[in-house]
């Protein structure tokens, strides 16, 4: 047996509350990608966590989906970075504001 | 018998149908004979009915026969119900035999109009209604007839769609109509909660039951469409309007038939009017003042039909009484000769109007006895009925009828003046209008303007049917002559038993009476308004009550016109404006003001969404935590 499920979900938290952090606070699109994973591997962990503590395997398999899900997020937003980068648009979310109302 | 009175019943009805339906398949002419045939069929198969009936012992003479169920609501079931006895018998032979006559004269009268079928299909349903309504055997049926004849009306009326003067005559014939309609509800669904049914023999047996104030009201509401459609003061306005129709119009709806719907209903529910001998008493109280007040405006008028107009409500007056102070078969037999001579008289004054191209005004007109001799010797025939002089029908109808008043008491002395002064009045008006139109020397007008009826096909069908009417007018009357031969009213007694009956006597002095002051009444005529032109005092105040029509009108103008307009347009000033477009605009105005400050929380960055969405997430969690604990 490992350390107990409260090590894990303590550590998520961080994890999580870093990524979140990063996503406001950062403007460099990619690293807010970056931040996007940490936070959904924050809840993978969590999930992982809790699937271990109470012996059931539906967390581990949950966990897999988010991973897939996160795999074709990376895939748009990258594409998007891409594209932003090829039309010479700043690379700043805070510039990125054509949608105010 | 059962069935030649339904073939009497929706022969019309299948002609307007087929005419509608049939559009441009049927030419103008071929619409004209189908109506006219339809209305004689009519009036055959009512003959036919009449010989089955008369066949038969007179207590038994009393049918019904229902078609279908036309509605059911709970227990109240309302088939489609014929009643056929003598008094239906009677108002069908008099509606379809004058009707026949003068649909048939509409086929010359209308020959080149732009829309004969619409006319004749009009025409048609209109025979249709008035044979639903004094066929029907239930108050309901009764009341849908009565619409339907208002409905005709107003189409008729304003059959000249392109003059304002006609749709204007047309919506306030509808509307006075409906007024007396909307009584006539209200004393039904009296009936009905009182009695459970509307069939005329349930109603008659269950009517002594009920009693109180609830009889008079239902009295007075049945009262209140008589009075309606029989143009009767109070609602009597509409009538000399209703003269913008073509002239059979007039004739047909505003003469003969429709308007004495009111005297019809008044004699067919006599066992209802019995039970409150004050609201029969009204009744002919209403009937004595409109035949003055009718006789002494038509006085005055100065358009043909307008003229006979006047006198129709006044001689509806006399039936009013009669019908009031329970004189039913004399009423009746009146009803029959007045739709004789004032359906004559209003299709010779369509000859005259045609003669002249169109031109209704008195004044224009002068002179026409020469150059119209036949028109002049009918109209003549017509006018003398009128007058109640012998031997013409009016005479045989009208004076048994002002002589049994005396039967009545105090209140019917009263009457019976009244009566005879109307007698006077009938003859000075209806001599008025013989010597202006065809007396003396013709007009400048009629000189300039008169065109002689050929002998082509439309003239002749006006001739005939004219010719006809004219016998009738003439010798109509000889069917009963009180006390001596009485065929009408013995045929109406099971239905409607005269409650008063004058000596002999008596009807030998108010014949002679009435008999002088008719011929008074021409005799002044004479002496006004032909050679002598006698100078009258016509003081001016008198003469403008007069053209006034004695302020109804202009009473009623402002009584319900301006009130209500006026209540409207503060309507407009205060609800309208500030409360109904107000608050729209406000609304509207409100709207766009909160949507650019929502609009305001649109800043565009990502970050403050990604915080507005953990923000709430973090919010929705505190609270479900805070409801757990």
């Amino acid at each position: 047996m490992g350390p107990d499920v409260s090590w894990y979900i303590v550590t998520s938290a961080f994890l999580f509350a870093t990524g979140a952090l990063g996503v406001l606070l950062r403007r460099n699109p990619l690293i807010v990608l970056l931040s996007l994973e940490i936070m959904l591997n924050a809840a993978n962990l969590a999930l992982i966590g809790f699937a271990r503590h109470l012996g059931d395997t539906a967390g581990q398999v949950f966990a897999l989906a988010v991973m897939a899900v996160a795999a074709s997020e990376v895939v748009v937003g990258l594409g998007l970075i891409v594209a932003l980068n090829r039309n010479r648009l700043p690379l700043d979310v805070d510039r990125l504001s054509t949608l105010r109302g | 018998m059962i069935a030649a009175s339904w073939i009497t019943l929706l022969a019309p009805l299948g002609a307007a149908a087929l005419i509608t339906l049939g559009g441009t398949w049927i030419t103008r002419r071929q619409a004209g004979y189908l109506a006219t045939l339809s209305v004689l069929v009519s009036f055959v198969t009512a003959l036919i009915a009449f010989f089955e009936l008369l066949n038969e012992h007179p207590e038994e003479r009393s049918h019904t026969s229902t078609l279908w169920t036309w509605l059911t609501a709970g227990d109240l079931q309302v088939g489609l119900r014929i009643l056929v006895d003598p008094l239906s018998i009677f108002m069908m032979l008099v509606v379809s035999g004058v009707g026949f006559l003068i649909v048939a004269y509409s086929i010359g009268y209308m020959d080149g109009e732009d829309e004969e079928r619409r006319f004749f299909a009009y025409m048609s349903l209109f025979v249709f209604s008035m044979l639903l309504l004094v066929q029907s055997g239930d108050l309901l049926i009764l009341l849908a007839g009565w619409g339907l004849v208002g409905l005709c009306s107003y189409l008729l009326i304003g059959y000249y769609q392109e003059r304002p003067e006609a749709i204007a005559a047309a919506k306030k014939a509808f509307i006075m109509n409906a007024f007396g309609d909307a009584t006539m509800v209200l004393a039904l669904f009296l009936v009905l909660q009182r009695l459970g049914t509307l069939e005329y023999g349930g109603v008659f047996a269950g009517i002594d039951g009920i009693g109180g104030w609830a009889i008079t009201l239902i009295s007075l509401g049945l009262l209140g469409g008589a009075v309606a459609k029989s143009a009767q003061i109070p609602l009597q306005t509409w009538l000399p309007d209703a003269m913008e129709g073509p002239t059979p119009v007039s004739a047909l709806i505003h003469a003969a038939t429709m308007v004495t719907a009111g005297v019809y209903m008044l004699v067919r529910l006599n066992p209802i009017f019995e039970q409150t001998p004050g609201i029969q008493k009204l009744a002919a109280g209403l009937g004595a003042l409109t035949l003055l007040v009718a006789g002494l405006i038509a006085l005055v008028q100065v358009d043909i039909k307008r003229v006979i107009a006047y006198s129709t409500m006044s001689q509806i007056g006399y039936m009013f009484v009669g019908a009031g102070m329970t004189a039913y078969p004399n009423a009746m037999f009146h009803l029959m000769t007045h739709a004789f001579f004032k359906a004559l008289l209003f299709l010779g004054a369509g000859i005259v109007i045609h003669a002249l191209l169109n031109e209704q005004d008195m004044r224009k007109m002068g002179g026409l006895g020469r150059t119209l001799p036949r028109t002049y010797a009918v109209m003549l025939v017509g006018a003398l009925a009128l007058a109640g002089i012998p031997p013409l029908s009016g005479f045989f109808s009208k004076d048994p009828l002002i002589a049994s008043l005396l039967d009545a008491g105090g209140y019917g002395v009263l009457l019976w003046l009244a009566c005879l002064v109307g007698t006077f009045l009938t003859g000075l008006y209806a001599f008025r209008l013989i010597f202006i139109v065809f007396g003396g020397e013709p007009s400048p007008y009629a000189r300039e303007h008169l065109h002689r009826p050929g002998t082509t096909m439309p003239a002749l069908w006006m001739a005939w049917t004219v010719g006809a009417l004219a016998v009738l007018a003439a010798f109509g009357g000889w069917i009963q002559f009180s006390p001596f031969w009485t065929p009408i009213t013995d045929f109406l007694e099971p239905v409607a038993a005269p409650g008063i009956e004058p000596s002999g006597m008596q009807e030998l002095w108010t014949s002679i009476l009435a008999v002088a002051l008719g011929l008074a009444g021409i005799l002044l005529a004479w002496a006004v308004f032909s050679a002598r032109r006698v100078e009258v005092p016509r003081p001016a105040a008198i003469q403008r009550l007069l053209e006034e029509k004695f302020y109804f009108d202009t009473a009623y103008d402002y009584a319900f016109y301006r009130p209500a307009s006026w209540i409207a347009a503060a309507a407009i000033r205060f609800v309208e404006g500030p409360i109904i477009s107000g608050s729209i605009r406000e609304l509207s105005e409100g709207t766009r003001l909160l949507a650019t400050r929502v609009s305001g929380l649109e800043t565009g960055l990502l970050r403050t969404y990604a915080l507005a969405l953990g923000g709430g997430a973090a919010l929705l969690a505190l609270v479900f935590l805070a409801v757990r604990a």
